[in-house]
């Protein structure tokens, strides 16, 4: 708090050594307003910050320091030392000749087999624990275990299942991938009719489009289920998720059209003046103006398509397909946690949704702005 | 907000005329447009949203046969504890926790919306977490919330509180709910600081003039200037709370729905329950669309309230 940005206004200006004080006294009220300023928004933004760093954290922990009470804010691991040609986990031990630190062999029913590794033919055996005091205990460092990724990432949610993360990965892709499609295709044209169409009629069908989005998923869900797995016969499939997404919903035409209606009707008009049909106005005209609002949109499908859990979870049932979502639920499900992998997983679920943030802040922004406020 | 008003014609009383053949044209193109939508409506909302209210009044296990039973399934759901216990369970959720939510994004836009450097890293800090997908950020909290090595417990316990038992005890689920629905409460965020851009600076600038303090002109002049938001924000949450699913269900980790003691047993939680666990498919329909009526009846009260507390600018 030593310096104190001496940013006066101009001397010209203060002439008397009093306004020059008021000056100075100003100043010194916006840095400490401004510090104060910092501090809040900080503080409160710990509780932002540390749960997502806290995934972060735990992703790369060790087996070993997952469970350590009370929680380290850092990753720790046992420090490691090659005896023999093997990786052993280094330990202190109370040995009757004093504290040393040896190699663990294993650890059986709360016998430990140490090595020293000054002298790899030195094998001993100790009780890990004599009444209340530790006679062996690991020695820990700082590290991040970058394992748990690909450990994560190789098994399934749970041991019986013939999949993994990487195949629940893929199938969340293929299916944001062909919502991202169908959602485009389907609502542009339904939301240029209702944003530049005139015909009778289209003021009551756009006062449906609105209402249905007052419409709870539960009412239609028992219905559609039925209709999918036992008239379809779509059971286990992605079809049930991917088909509606290419017949236009009520929140993409709302956002669409709002912005249709902003492209000047009179460039319309000197189309249709000459002779360009409706269909060639929508394509070559309004269509490529209007690619940053298509850009939110497929951000926002991907992302709606990328979190939906309740259409997975009610669609797909056999493991090799299930997306993240589920997949994660599922490892979740288990009675024993790995929770480092756990957070791997979760990690590697989000990644993909944070690159599209830091790529396309603007647009992420915008929609958000553009689906939240009024017209 | 508007949405009714939207259109550019009154569309009530319709009125019924012979169509001239330009309009007929403009009929057809205009269909062909709507194509999309217009099947989508038909097979995906309008169909299952009959068929529901039709298995709402029959027991129905999706392979027997439709058996008609009458206001039966409405009747059962009143004398069922489980749904009063849903329900409360739900308007816990919608009276404390989108209140709560409102409160705490507004307060963050402000902090947010101050001027000072360094202000779009802390937005993107403040908004990251809504974008975690939901079943991770549960998870993560999950683990946040653990009684062993949960950090909340530890940090707690820095400033000398002894943290409860978040997963296992019924009275501090739905709190812990509430507070991961806070973590990823960006959204609304980013619309109440779009909000607050839009108070117009020379009207701060007079009430500063005529000596109203920072709380006096938040009161009296920010918080009148974004109470459609607020309404918008009460609407989406409250509509959005009502339907609150995929973290109750994921929240209960390898325990049964509902745990601990039904106290996450939520009304969609206890709705999908019957229809995919129970296959009580009639009974569940009942329960959609007492659903659906609750939420209706809910917005347009709002609307409704809102008249007397929302200030339209122009």
């Amino acid at each position: 708090m030593t310096t104190i940005p001496a940013q006066y206004p101009d001397p010209r200006l203060t002439q008397t050594e009093e306004s020059r004080q008021r000056a100075r006294r100003k100043n010194v009220r916006n840095f400490f307003k401004s510090l104060f300023s910092h501090a809040l928004i900080s503080f409160f933004g710990l509780f932002f910050l540390v749960p997502f760093l806290w995934m972060l954290i735990t992703a790369f922990k060790s087996n070993e320091d997952v469970f350590h009470t009370p929680p380290r804010w850092l990753p720790y691991d046992n420090v490691r030392v090659e005896v023999n040609g093997q990786e052993l986990p280094l330990y202190n031990v109370i040995t009757p000749q004093g504290e040393k630190q040896l190699a663990a062999v294993k650890i059986v029913e709360g016998v430990g087999t140490f090595v020293d590794p000054q002298h790899p033919d030195r094998v001993v055996e100790y009780e890990i624990q004599q009444g209340e005091t530790k006679i062996a205990t690991p020695v820990m460092h700082v590290s991040f275990r970058w394992q748990n990724f690909p450990d994560a990432m190789n098994r399934a949610s749970r041991p019986s299942v013939d999949a993994s993360f990487w195949v629940y990965f893929k199938n969340s892709l293929i299916i944001a991938f062909f919502t991202i499609v169908g959602t485009l295709l389907s609502n542009a044209p339904v939301a240029y009719a209702f944003a530049r169409l005139k015909f009778p009629g289209r003021d009551i069908l756009f006062v449906i489009v609105l209402a249905t989005m007052m419409l709870p998923y539960q009412v239609t869900m028992i219905p559609l289920y039925l209709f999918f797995n036992n008239f379809l016969h779509w059971g286990d499939t992605f079809l049930p998720i991917i088909v509606p997404a290419f017949f236009a919903n009520a929140y993409d035409v709302f956002l669409l059209r709002q912005f249709f209606r902003t492209i000047p009707e009179e460039m319309c008009d000197a189309a249709r003046v000459d002779g360009a049909s409706e269909w060639q106005i929508f394509t070559q005209l309004v269509i490529p103006l209007s690619v940053p609002v298509l850009a939110t949109v497929t951000v926002f499908t991907f992302l709606w398509a990328w979190n939906d859990f309740t259409g997975p979870l009610l669609f797909l049932t056999s493991p090799k397909n299930f997306t993240m979502a589920l997949g994660l639920q599922d490892f979740q499900s288990q009675r024993t946690l790995v929770w480092n992998q756990l957070m791997a997983a979760a990690t590697v679920f989000t990644i993909p949704i944070v690159v599209a943030f830091f790529f396309a802040q603007k647009t992420f922004i915008q929609g958000i702005k553009l689906t939240g406020s009024k017209e | 907000m508007d949405e009714l008003r939207m259109t550019d014609q009154k569309i009530w009383p319709p009125r019924f005329r012979k169509w001239s053949r330009r309009e007929r044209d403009n009929f057809k193109i205009g269909m062909l447009f709507l194509l999309p939508w217009t099947i989508g409506f038909l097979v995906f909302t309008l169909y299952p949203m009959l068929a529901s209210l039709v298995y709402s009044f029959a027991v129905y296990h999706a392979r027997q046969p439709l058996e008609w039973v009458g206001l039966k399934n409405y009747i059962d759901l009143f004398q069922d504890d489980l749904f009063w216990t849903a329900l409360y369970n739900t308007l816990y959720m919608v009276v404390i926790g989108v209140p709560l939510t409102l409160l705490a994004s507004f307060f963050c836009a402000i902090l947010l919306n101050l001027k000072v450097r360094g202000q779009a890293f802390y937005r993107v800090v403040y908004f990251l977490p809504s974008i975690v997908p939901t079943v991770a950020s549960t998870i993560l909290w999950l683990w946040i919330l653990n009684p062993q090595a949960g950090i909340l417990n530890t940090v707690l316990g820095y400033i000398g509180i002894h943290g409860p038992n978040w997963m296992s005890n019924p009275a501090w689920s739905k709190p812990g709910l509430i507070m991961l629905g806070l973590w990823g409460m960006g959204n609304t965020i980013i619309i109440y600081l779009s909000g607050l851009q839009d108070v117009s600076v020379s009207l701060l600038e007079a009430a500063e003039l005529d000596g109203a303090n920072w709380w006096q002109r938040l009161w009296h002049v920010t918080v009148p200037m974004v109470s459609p938001i607020t309404l918008f924000n009460l609407i989406t949450g409250v509509i959005a709370m009502f339907q609150y699913f995929a973290q109750a269900y994921v929240f209960r980790g390898f325990q049964n729905l509902g745990y601990p003691l039904n106290s996450t047993l939520f009304y969609s939680v206890l709705l999908y329950q019957n229809a995919f666990q129970w296959l009580k498919m009639g009974y569940a329909s009942a329960m959609a669309w007492v659903l659906f009526i609750i939420i209706l009846v809910c917005t347009l009260l709002l609307l409704k309230i809102s008249d007397k507390f929302t200030y339209y600018a122009g």
